[in-house]
């Protein structure tokens, strides 16, 4: 397997290592795009441990994650869905944007991620203890206020948790130039585009530049694209539909390419 | 005839005069929009909009043809607390791309220069910053200053002199002029740079003068020190005149002083120095009733020129936190309906933002969406089917196991509650009060919202004591939205004090009534709740606090926007981290409502 670079921000890699050894589930916050799941792909790689990635959406239901019924030729059989799996086996179960998930399927996971570690299997009636190399990790973007949406506190409060943001520009300079392999002067131009994007954050755009958007400009650009026409297609039209706010995007890619 | 003459003088004098090629100009309103998103991306102000500038008369280097035409002004750019100002119109290019250009690169340089005191030194730095970063920027930045400065050396022809000749070297080599000849003043305004703001003298374009010219910002400060000791002593008994102490045993500076000093002239720092040096505070009933504040009990209006009261008025209880309970039948709330308010169109100048709005509120219309488990349905739902198939124990002969498309559930209602207190008068600059803005944000925001499924209701309130907290009915939630809605929401008056927790009160009675799933209580507010009698400080917060707790057991989503800025210090404590906002621009509220109001309801 290939292996993953990730470039620590803060203290996220001490903490996480710390939590497993511990045996206590992590959430992990953060906006669109600065590193979430790389970096729980760098823990499991680093501690060993097989990753089990579910991607929640809102038609997520409890038996997606825990197993359901089958049926072959020789009749039904109980199949174990992902979280099964990793309690079963060991490893890690990461749920990325764990908030647009149904309400329902955070229940199933609060015996787990408590002192008692276990998961129950309504439909065959088992109660799994968790392997001891299992580990919970949620993840979630905090970035908006939702009535209908948001993660409940008696949810977040069963969990070790840890804040990411954008990388410095200095880092995600670096980050660009491994990611994609372009100039660094190049990843510099588009670091400080991002840069100014990001002010627009609370006015204009409802989520600033990610650090991922930047790596697939970066990519385009060392592909033989011209650089502005990779910037709008992935710097301004990601970002809004409104036509006024492109235009003005389009002036401030000029400022750098 | 003269006339006649006159204008075709006029006509020709002005045309060999004038310096613009108005065939190539841009407009500001063409551009505002993207050029304050732009000024923000650059690190300008976000709470500053871009205006218009207007001319300015200065005694500025003329040519002979245009001390004819009478051309004695030029308009500058330039930004203060409140805005950018830009030139109405750019056409000092033949080309329009390069009067384009000339627009993004002022403000450019604007959000670089927040504050001018030394006006040629620092539009140099800052354009060497700006290019240093940008190549793109300095690519555009040379073409500019190239044609600029061509144009300026037509102007001038053979009469160029010494200081024109520096200004156009620091206009092309940003940084290479440390200082500018004194005359510079004279010469022909430099369009590409930023101009200090006009409050500053006229002369003050050049340097030196500049140099001493105040840069004194008036920032009210507060005054923030550690909690202090308090103690109350019962100056009541206490003989007047006559000095019954020996003089040795006179208080010093940390005991009580009962002296009525004349004010001092810096009340603030001297309060804070005092605070700073004193161990106790002393407290005193007395000293600080003749220190209060002479409060006026607004009176209310006459009732043939009040709005219609709605019945006898409804009795709702008030939480009093020094007993820790409930006073029932407390606030008697009126209902009022400005029922001879004139229906009105929407005012042409929001047409605009409501276009806008509109087209953003067009993600709440109702999308189809499959439904799993369905009796009937257009597809078969195979999960569904191998679940009733594996199923022991079968429940139900008919399985529900077929998909079906159907309009998604959106299923919320919304009321929408306004502080209309006194407080909301007072202007945020010298044409618009927040009344105003509150006023526009409603009618955008219904007005929008209407053209959607979510139910919307509109109220406001303000209050005289607890004998009559006024509750505005502006649109009722069965009342479609009209030329009469409209009416009463242009009528809104500010008056009065805002008891905040019987307005919240209420709209959960109102809002319990509504059959939708989910219910958001949205409140604007500007400041602190507040009345005459108690319900002030401490009393009115907690009130308002249970208030929101009562709305969160009945399982509606109360949530404040605010204009006041220091909110931060009472907010998070009665509407909790989650449930407020603060709107630091309130200009910006008609924009921000609608926007918080999608992200609060995205599905």
């Amino acid at each position: 397997m290939e292996n993953i670079t990730y470039l620590p921000q803060h203290n996220e890699i001490t903490i996480f290592e710390h939590a497993a050894s511990n045996h206590l589930p992590v959430l992990i916050k953060g906006p669109t795009g600065c590193g979430k799941t790389r970096f729980v792909q760098y823990m499991a790689e680093k501690l060993n441990r097989p990753l089990h990635t579910i991607a929640c959406h809102d038609d997520l239901t409890a038996s997606d994650l825990v197993g359901r019924h089958l049926i072959d030729a020789n009749g039904t059989y109980w199949h174990d869905g992902p979280l099964t799996r990793a309690v079963r086996e060991g490893g890690i179960c990461y749920l990325d944007e764990v908030v647009e998930a149904r309400k329902d399927t955070t229940v199933v996971l609060h015996p787990l991620s408590d002192h008692r570690r276990q998961l129950s299997l309504e439909r065959t009636g088992e109660m799994l203890d968790a392997h001891p190399d299992f580990m919970l990790v949620l993840s979630y973007n905090p970035g908006y206020q939702n009535v209908i949406k948001g993660l409940k506190p008696s949810t977040r409060q069963r969990f070790v948790a840890m804040s990411f943001d954008y990388p410095t520009p200095e880092q995600e300079v670096v980050i660009v130039c491994q990611e994609s392999g372009i100039d660094k002067q190049t990843a510099t131009q588009l670091v400080s585009l991002a840069n100014d994007l990001r002010r627009l954050n609370t006015h204009d755009l409802e989520e600033a530049t990610s650090t991922r958007l930047l790596v697939y400009c970066a990519f385009l650009i060392k592909s033989g694209l011209e650089p502005r026409q990779a910037c709008t297609a992935c710097m301004a039209e990601p970002l809004t539909d409104d036509a006024d706010t492109i235009r003005a995007i389009e002036h401030i890619i000029d400022n750098y390419f | 005839m003269e006339e006649y003459i006159g204008s075709i003088w006029h006509k020709l004098i002005t045309r060999r005069a004038t310096l613009d090629y108005p065939e190539a100009g841009v407009a500001l309103t063409e551009l505002s929009t993207e050029l304050a998103v732009y000024f923000r991306a650059l690190g300008g102000d976000p709470g500053k909009t871009v205006e218009i500038a207007t001319v300015r008369k200065t005694p500025v280097y003329q040519r002979l043809v245009d001390r004819m035409a009478g051309n004695l002004g030029f308009t500058p750019s330039w930004q203060d607390e409140r805005s950018l100002r830009l030139p109405a119109t750019m056409a000092i290019f033949p080309v329009r791309e390069l009067n384009e250009r000339a627009y993004f690169w002022l403000t450019a340089l604007a959000a670089q220069l927040p504050d001018i005191q030394h006006w040629s030194h620092e539009n140099q730095q800052a354009t060497r910053h700006l290019l240093q970063q940008r190549p793109g920027l300095a690519k555009y930045y040379q073409q500019l200053a190239e044609a600029y400065c061509d144009m300026r050396k037509d102007y001038y022809g053979s009469q160029i002199n010494h200081s024109e000749q520096s200004l156009q070297q620091a206009l092309l080599q940003p940084g290479s002029i440390s200082h500018l000849p004194p005359d510079t003043n004279q010469l022909l305004p430099v369009m590409l740079w930023i101009y200090p703001s006009p409050l500053t003298a006229l002369g003050s374009v050049t340097d030196d003068q500049l140099e001493d010219a105040p840069i004194a910002k008036q920032k009210s400060q507060q005054i923030h020190i550690g909690r202090k000791q308090t103690q109350r002593v019962d100056n009541e008994k206490e003989t007047d005149g006559l000095m019954v102490f020996r003089l040795e045993s006179l208080f010093s500076w940390t005991e009580q002083i009962n002296v009525d000093r004349p004010e001092d002239e810096d009340v603030d720092d001297d309060a804070a120095a005092a605070a700073d040096d004193l161990d106790i505070i002393t407290l005193s009933r007395k000293r600080r009733a003749s220190a209060g504040k002479i409060r006026f009990d607004m009176d209310l209006p006459a009732l043939a020129n009040d709005e219609l009261p709605l019945g006898e008025g409804i009795r709702l209880a008030e939480w009093d936190f020094r007993k820790q309970a409930m006073r029932a039948d407390y606030c008697l709330l009126q209902p009022m309906l400005a029922d001879d308010a004139r229906p009105s169109a929407l005012p042409v100048e929001l047409q605009n933002e409501v276009r806008k709005v509109k087209r953003g509120f067009a993600q709440l219309n109702p999308q189809s969406q499959w439904l799993n488990r369905q009796i009937q349905g257009d597809e078969l739902d195979l999960n569904a089917w191998v679940q009733h198939v594996t199923q022991p124990q079968k429940d139900r002969d008919e399985p529900a196991c077929y998909r079906s498309r159907q309009q998604q559930f959106r299923d919320l209602s919304c009321l929408l509650l306004a502080d209309l207190s006194m407080s909301t008068d007072c202007g945020i600059d010298a044409s618009t009060r927040v009344i105003d803005v509150i006023r526009d944000a409603l009618l955008v925001f219904a007005e929008a919202l209407s053209s959607t499924s979510d139910q919307l209701g509109v109220y406001g309130f303000s209050s005289v004591r607890n004998k009559q907290v006024r509750y505005h009915i502006l649109k009722n939630f069965n009342e479609p939205y009209s030329d009469h809605v409209r009416g009463r929401i242009l009528a809104i008056k500010p008056g009065f004090y805002t008891r905040m927790g019987s307005a919240i009160r209420q709209s959960v009675n109102v809002l319990r009534l509504q059959k939708t799933a989910q219910k958001l209580l949205l409140i604007i507010s500007d400041g602190k709740p507040n009345d005459l009698d108690q319900y002030e400080g401490r009393y009115g917060i907690e009130d308002t606090r249970q208030a929101f707790l009562e709305a969160k057991r009945e399982g509606i989503h109360p949530f404040c926007v605010t204009i006041d800025t220091d909110a931060n210090t009472y907010l998070p404590y009665i509407f909790g981290d989650k449930g407020y906002c603060i709107v630091s621009d309130p200009t910006q509220l008609t924009r921000i409502l609608p926007n918080l109001y999608l992200h609060l309801t995205r599905n």
